[in-house]
């Protein structure tokens, strides 16, 4: 293992001088902590190496499908509904499992208030359409 | 848990993937959300991949497994 690690740091410092403008991604301590968070059992380093491969390759498919929704609808900007229609499309949204009730057990009081500034129910706050 | 969502970093990501796309106001916080169950269900995945192999960790091939499952 000692043999694999050092020749590392010297090619991987001169990579990243070379390409300045780094892939943005989401913080990998942000990856470590949900997904350590969700599993509540210990997790070597390799696994989060896979959970953080999986994170970008998730991005990356994100974007396509997000890109797939909006162009179908003709639009050029990807609302609130398309995201509502891809994760029922991921089986997340279902018919008794409603997107505000994700958004309240996931997301914090603040961006809540973002989403759901008045509760769903026939006010015209989020446009479902 | 830290409870805030990295939303420029979000952004970033899907304007590097798709530069000609636009994100309507508070879309990032659903790509999150998004983000959120994606981890939740790789990490259920995960965890009963290392129960059946009666491990007590989790390492990369239970990883592995659970995310060929997604």
């Amino acid at each position: 293992a000692l043999q694999l690690l050092r020749p590392k740091p010297v090619p991987k410092r001169l990579k990243t001088s070379q390409r300045k403008p780094r892939e943005p991604q989401v913080a990998r301590s942000l990856i470590k902590e949900i997904f350590s968070h969700f599993v509540k059992i210990p997790v070597t380093r390799d696994a989060f190496k896979v959970v953080e491969k999986c994170s970008e390759r998730f991005f990356k498919q994100l974007s396509n499908d997000l890109e797939a929704y909006s162009n179908h609808a003709g639009r050029k900007t990807v609302e609130m509904a398309d995201l509502e229609l891809l994760m029922r499309r991921q089986g997340l949204v279902t018919d008794k499992m409603p997107l505000h009730v994700l958004i309240e057990r996931y997301l914090p009081l603040e961006y809540r208030k973002l989403l759901i500034p008045v509760a769903v129910s026939g006010n015209k706050v989020i446009p479902l359409k | 848990m830290r409870c805030t969502a990295p939303r420029s970093t979000l952004r970033k990501i899907i304007k590097n993937h798709k530069p000609q796309l636009r994100l309507a106001a508070n879309a990032d916080l659903l790509v999150h959300l998004n983000f959120l169950l994606f981890l939740h269900r790789l990490a259920e995945e995960a965890r009963t991949n290392a129960f059946e192999n009666k491990s007590k960790v989790i390492k990369p091939e239970h990883t592995m497994s659970a995310a060929k499952v997604l």
